[in-house]
């Protein structure tokens, strides 16, 4: 018999990990034995550069620095990087987790202590929380550590660095969690506030990557770097203030061979043991209440407004593609992940413009307003074409019904008329979305209102026929397992796929034109669109005539 | 082995009380039927008395243990089956009981033997191995009662524990019910499912609109005046309808 928090914290990495999943579709059933293997491939060069970019930066960083007599700058960057991605991404799991979840009416009824439950949840987080750190702490300290020869008491206060320094920022995170939701009962506004979170966090990124860009934005590492050194004293002087625990790891780290080093292993345990005792005494006392205020949040008899009995009939179609359309710009989970693209594009050019200059901004250096009226008319289309990919609307339309599936399915329609209406609703949004952007940008660069006209027209044939086969890709393989709507489109390698094909269409497409440029036949290119957008619509139409109705019945 | 005392609740924002002024008590070795239309306040209940809603106003005992006051204390007496049980998907059958066997502290040989007894009993041994996101929802409900037996619960908690079961599996479990009230244990649940509560119960409560219209054994609320030889659907409806249901 296990001790019942350690099961509980073993129950819920599973569940988070989906060891259990793993092991019964891949070994016991042996079904999409594939997935890990591409998940693997998709993922491991991103790991291999993330450990080869530590490793490089650590030591350039090192080098450099000591001729400032700051050797020890990477750690404070290191460890300040993994501290405030930890507090940041740290309060957002901590909700999600403590607040958001379904599993809290299950474990309530069962006879544990509040802090027993915040506990393993902490922890699965904080496992969440070192994966981060191996990829960017750890190649950071083994380097410093080979550089600076460390010795034995410089891996014993590593590993301590490295298993302590995350605790803090999740304390930190869990404390203002757990308060917040003591007193103000979020779970009512959970999709406001889903929504509300994804915009900051996208207003964050951008704020901070223009700041970056305007403050010390370079295209070169070693002028980087000077301006990293020459601000050293300040920047660390800084970081102090905010966030003390990042300078005691690296001085910890930095000195570990003199009383300085232990001196400062000591502030990191003795606040990271202070926030774990407010912590649980927080979590004795007002965790559960939190949570039980969640659970009445959306409950209760309310006086409902007198709505009128609404008796007029649509079409069946119509209808299908208005709900497709309904249920995924409604729900939060959807709509972000979605919908991020079509923000994204008109943000990202209009954040410069605000700015001091235009230098710097990618656009500017293309060129665009000087561009042949054909490149506009196939650059716009190319535009539609990717977006509708990006949006994940066709790609993941059949795995965000999920469990819902049934209601669909029941209905006396063929597959091809349902994947009509899904295919009728990515368009809708997708024009709109693109269009958004589009106009802007047309106003910006002065492209003239036929080449934009005729832009949209090829970029909603060539896209609808391209939603047409990611919704078949989806029909495919619909991941209808999952409890979080997330899942359905984050975790789904459909989205991946068809993001993946679409851009290497994009591709040809792009050196399709590039050949037209050279050879100066740029009128051919609504001619190649229509062919390509041809060659798409009939084969993807043969090819769901061949097989939608068996991938349908198969589901 | 469960008292109310005086117990309300109104949720946020809501016009009107989802239970007022309950005052309950259910003595071991009873199996109590709680019956009411939709929305009169059962469930409210039930999670008043697991610990998943706190009352406004009023006590709920367990065992002689405030649930809100000794939450531990009297959890450890009580096994609850919710109406809809949202268990781990990605947990397999036996990893869930593990960890449930885990939480109450079950040692290795008792565990075992009641796992082989419930699991056989029914039909879940083969399926034990799976991931519980594979099971149906029958299956899903017979895993969600193994684990509320599994320590033995002096009070045995359930929220329409018949929805979702096979008649087999429904005899089986009225069985169970009754040997566990036979061994002076305690059985709580709520139903629609009149005739169940008419076989089984010691005593059944109807509550309506939040309010607890009446209580005790079939011939006490045949007693009452006007009501002799009535059956309890009669009297059911006899009795919310007087106060109105509240569903549109």
């Amino acid at each position: 018999m296990r001790n019942r928090v350690w099961s509980l914290f073993l129950a819920l990495l599973n569940v988070n990990y989906g060891w259990s999943a793993a092991k019964y579709y891949y070994l016991k059933k042996r079904q999409r034995v594939w997935e890990p293997i591409v998940i693997a491939a998709s993922i491991g060069p991103v790991l291999v550069m993330m450990l080869w970019f530590s490793w490089v930066m650590t030591e350039q960083l090192f080098m450099a620095g000591l001729s400032f007599g700051q050797p020890h700058l990477p750690l404070v960057i290191g460890t300040l990087m993994v501290a405030v991605v930890g507090l940041f991404f740290g309060f957002f799991y901590v909700l999600s987790s403590f607040y958001f979840s379904n599993d809290l009416p299950t474990l309530v009824p069962l006879p544990l202590r509040s802090w027993e439950i915040l506990v393993a949840k902490l922890g699965v987080i904080l496992t969440g929380q070192y994966v981060l750190g191996a990829f960017v702490l750890v190649p950071m300290i083994i380097r410093y550590g080979l550089l600076a020869r460390g010795g034995i008491p410089y891996v014993v206060i590593a590993l301590t660095v490295f298993l302590v320094l995350p605790v803090i920022p999740l304390v930190i995170a869990s404390i203002l969690a757990v308060l917040l939701m003591r007193f103000v009962n979020l779970s009512r506004f959970k999709d406001r506030l889903t929504l509300i979170g994804g915009i900051l966090l996208l207003v964050i990124v951008f704020g901070s990557t223009y700041w970056m860009q305007e403050n010390v934005g370079t295209d070169d590492p070693s002028v980087l770097i000077e301006r990293v050194l020459s601000q050293a004293d300040g920047l660390i002087y800084s970081i102090g203030r905010v966030f003390p625990p990042s300078v005691w790891s690296a001085q910890a780290l930095g000195y570990a061979t003199n009383a300085t080093g232990w001196l400062n292993l000591f502030y990191l345990l003795l606040a990271s043991v202070v926030g774990l005792v407010v912590l649980y005494l927080l979590g004795e006392k007002v965790f559960l209440q939190g949570a039980l205020a969640g659970f009445e949040g959306s409950r209760g008899r309310r006086k409902h407004k007198q709505v009128e009995v609404q008796g007029e009939s649509n079409s069946a179609f119509l209808t299908l593609v208005h709900t497709e359309r309904k249920l995924f710009v409604r729900d939060p989970n959807f709509a972000l992940n979605g919908l991020v693209g079509y923000v994204l594009f008109p943000v990202m050019l209009l954040i410069p413009l605000f700015g001091a200059s235009l230098e710097g901004n990618p656009f500017e250096r293309l060129d665009l307003g000087g561009l042949h009226p054909f490149l506009v008319v196939g650059g716009i289309a190319l535009f539609f074409t990717l977006m509708i990919a990006m949006s994940m609307i066709p790609s993941t339309t059949f795995s965000r019904e999920g469990r819902y599936l049934w209601i669909i399915r029941g209905l006396p329609l063929s597959i091809e008329q349902i994947m009509a209406t899904r295919v009728v609703a990515a368009q809708m949004v997708n024009t709109i979305g693109c269009l958004l952007g589009l106009i802007p940008v047309s106003y910006l660069f002065g492209w003239r209102i036929w080449e934009v006209v005729l832009g949209t027209v090829f970029g909603i044939i060539l896209s609808s026929t391209v939603a047409y086969l990611l919704v078949l890709l989806d029909l495919s393989r619909p991941m209808l397992d999952w409890v979080n709507p997330v899942k359905a489109v984050k975790s789904n390698l459909n989205a991946i796929f068809g993001l993946l094909g679409t851009s290497i269409l994009g591709l040809l497409l792009g050196f399709i034109f590039y050949l037209n440029v050279q050879s100066q036949t740029l009128w051919l290119i609504p001619f190649e669109l229509l062919l390509i957008s041809l060659l798409l619509g009939s084969g993807g139409w043969y090819l769901g005539r061949q097989v939608a109705w068996k991938l349908w019945s198969k589901i | 082995m469960i008292r109310l005392q005086g117990v309300s609740k109104r949720y946020k924002g809501a016009s009107t009380h989802a239970v007022r002024s309950l005052d309950l008590e259910v003595k071991p070795g009873e199996i109590f039927g709680f019956l009411g239309p939709n929305g009169a306040g059962k469930t409210t209940t039930i999670k008043m008395i697991v610990g998943l809603l706190k009352p406004d106003q009023g006590r709920v005992l367990v065992n002689g243990h405030d649930v809100n006051a000794e939450a531990v204390a009297a959890k450890h007496s009580m096994g609850f089956v919710p109406d809809k049980p949202d268990l781990y998907p990605r947990l397999t059958g036996m990893e869930y009981l593990n960890l449930i066997g885990d939480v109450y502290g079950i040692d290795g040989a008792t565990r075992r033997r009641r796992l082989q007894h419930y699991l056989e009993m029914f039909q879940l041994t083969e399926a034990a191995g799976d991931l519980i996101q594979s099971y149906s929802r029958g299956m899903q409900q017979k895993l969600a009662l193994t684990g509320a037996l599994l320590h033995a619960p002096a009070l045995f908690i359930l929220d329409e524990p018949m929805v979702g079961l096979d008649p087999k599996s429904s005899h089986l479990f009225k069985e169970i019910m009754r040997d566990h009230v036979a061994k002076g244990n305690t059985v709580f649940f709520s139903t629609h499912v009149l005739e169940v509560a008419e076989q089984l119960c010691h005593r059944v409560g109807i509550i309506n609109q939040g309010e607890l219209i009446a209580c005790g054994t079939m011939d006490e609320l045949r007693k009452s005046p006007g009501r002799a030889g009535s059956s309890l659907e009669k009297l059911f409806l006899e009795l919310t309808d007087e106060g109105g249901s509240d569903e549109k």
